[in-house]
């Protein structure tokens, strides 16, 4: 196993894809921190303003988390389907042909990769995001004191969002298939969802892929929680561990089908 | 081959090896092994099943029924197979942006063997001065040499090879046909598919041919051309037309080659003698010639696969 994973890492290490993802996660993370800031004050005569409530310090600290749910996925999706488009599937099942193992081997560089990501944008609202912050008078503390709020389900996001996309990978195998399930299902279609199901069944869809990881993820989660503005309700989020759990089966699920399916097919 | 060298290599069996892709049957009760120490080539037309009965054998294709071991064990049962088995498949099975290098790191690493033997390799395919580079820029006989570097990396007992001349240039071919012998004169393994044929009587000790994924004639190679057909006699002789009229009535197949030469399928010289020499025909040349490798392929597959090369009705 500690073979494949080693084999694992260099080849995410040497897939462009990979690195487009990482060079895309730091300006991402900037420009939502320019929107939590942008966000924080609607005092006259400021544009920008240092963040005050709760909920804007968490989602400072957190702003990579767009980030995240973007770019994890795609990764996961790369891991797997970049071996059936370049065809180095069969090279990788000559050099370890045990199946689960290679599978195995994907998830845990992926989980290593989401993790990476995740951090990278933490550095990137370390290097912008605070010192912007306390320019416009701001507290740092106040903000970094949120850290054992917000971090943990962070990274764990990151990491279950990989998952998503290695799962949705290897059930689909096409690329640009697996990407547009991925990220047009999860920020398109289910907030198109979300809302019907709001409006015509009064009902909150909070265990679809994004309002699960939001609930993960706590207040820094975009679009979710906050919500009632306006006399509308709130939207009622998962607990953060039920959050987890489901977007762990929104990984292992198709992770689990796909390998059943289409990983253990014959390769000709 | 060495007594001590004689210990690396191991057989290769196929035993009811059957392969069905919905209704069509591609691979059919296919039973034969390949001897260690010896070049096999493993001969068939386009669509015969070599390339699934290799992918079986590296358990990348599952069998409908059989076995195919290495040594007696699956290739699944393999720890590291990298250790005891090389496989060069197809030249296309490389990412385009990841460098040659970098592919063989990998490759060592998923192996369990030490990154240096990736410029070991490197340097054994002729392929240093391009370690650097990017996969995607190189040609087809570059790719077939990395995939050979791949098959390499783990210095094994046994090299499957499907197809390894395409995209080679004679000196690459040269080079490869010289590789297969030194690599079996150590006592290991070699199994060759190939369409190539008259490259494969330069290269191979055995044959094995297959047609339509069922096995048509397995032996060394001096077996397989003189025992499959028999021996071709040619006789020269003035009287061309009259000895046509005997073997007709002998029932032995001929070919009219000339005006003064006749040729003479699957007989030996022993019952063309005295046919000849009861009827009085004067001979100016009697000769006996083997067949050689690709009559006899044509002749056990008939053809099938060359559709352009039929009779026509």
């Amino acid at each position: 196993m500690i073979n494949a994973i080693r084999a694992e890492l260099i080849k995410m290490r040497s897939m462009p894809g990979v690195w487009v993802t990482f060079a895309i996660a730091f300006p991402l993370t900037v420009l939502i921190c320019v929107a939590v800031l942008a966000g924080a004050g609607g005092f006259p005569g400021h544009t920008f303003y240092f963040v005050q409530t709760l909920r804007q310090r968490r989602m400072l600290l957190g702003a990579g988390y767009f980030a995240i749910e973007i770019l994890a996925p795609i990764m996961g999706v790369l891991c797997v389907t970049g071996e059936y488009r370049h065809k180095t599937i069969t090279t990788t099942l000559v050099l370890t042909p045990v199946r689960t193992r290679v599978l195995g081997a994907k998830v845990a560089v992926v989980a290593l990769w989401s993790i990476l990501i995740a951090l990278l944008t933490l550095v990137a609202v370390a290097a912008v995001g605070l010192p912007w912050n306390a320019a416009l008078g701001g507290v740092t503390s106040t903000v970094t004191d949120q850290v054992g709020a917000v971090v943990p389900g962070l990274v764990a996001s990151a990491v279950l969002l990989g998952l998503f996309g290695l799962g949705f990978g290897t059930l689909v195998k096409n690329q640009v298939a697996a990407i547009l399930i991925v990220i047009g299902g999860t920020l398109i279609l289910e907030s198109i969802l979300i809302a019907l199901a709001r409006a015509i069944f009064h009902y909150d869809l909070n265990w679809l892929p994004n309002a699960a990881g939001a609930a993960l993820a706590g207040d820094i989660a975009r679009g979710f929680g906050g919500g009632g503005g306006g006399g509308e309700r709130a939207f009622h989020l998962l607990t953060w561990w039920q959050g987890g759990l489901v977007m762990l089966l929104w990984g292992l699920v198709p992770l689990t089908i796909g390998y059943f399916t289409t990983f253990r097919r014959d390769v000709t | 081959m060495t007594a001590g060298a004689a210990t690396r290599g191991l057989p290769v069996e196929f035993s009811g090896l059957t392969k069905h892709f919905g209704t069509v049957v591609a691979v059919d009760n296919l039973s034969f092994t390949v001897q260690p120490g010896r070049v096999t080539g493993f001969l068939g037309p386009n669509g015969s099943g070599k390339t699934t009965t290799l992918r079986m054998l590296l358990d990348l294709v599952h069998p409908s029924a059989g076995t195919a071991t290495i040594g007696g064990r699956s290739y699944h049962d393999f720890e590291n197979p990298s250790k005891i088995v090389g496989a060069v498949l197809e030249a296309t099975s490389f990412h385009p942006a990841r460098r040659a290098r970098t592919h063989l790191r990998m490759v060592a690493r998923a192996g369990g063997h030490d990154e240096k033997r990736a410029d070991e390799v490197l340097q054994l395919v002729g392929l240093t001065e391009d370690a650097k580079r990017k996969v995607g820029g190189f040609s087809m006989g570059m790719r077939q040499r990395l995939e050979l570097a791949t098959a390499l990396i783990g210095d094994p007992d046994v090299l499957i090879l499907d197809e390894p001349s395409n995209g080679l240039d004679p000196q690459g071919i040269a080079w490869l046909r010289d590789f297969m012998r030194f690599f079996a004169g150590e006592g290991r393994t070699v199994l060759v598919s190939s369409h190539l044929l008259s490259e494969m009587a330069q290269t191979i000790d055995d044959a094995v041919i297959v047609s339509f994924g069922q096995l048509k004639a397995q032996g060394t190679l001096e077996e397989i051309t003189s025992g499959v057909t028999g021996l071709v006699m040619r006789a020269r002789t003035p009287e061309a037309d009259r000895l046509c009229t005997v073997l007709t009535q002998a029932h032995i197949a001929f070919r009219r080659l000339g005006h003064d030469e006749v040729a003479m399928d699957a007989v030996r010289p022993e019952q063309v003698g005295p046919l000849l020499a009861s009827n009085q025909i004067v001979l100016y040349e009697l000769t006996q010639e083997g067949a050689d490798l690709e009559s006899v392929f044509l002749s056990l597959t008939a053809g099938l696969g060359f559709g352009q090369l039929a009779p026509r009705p």
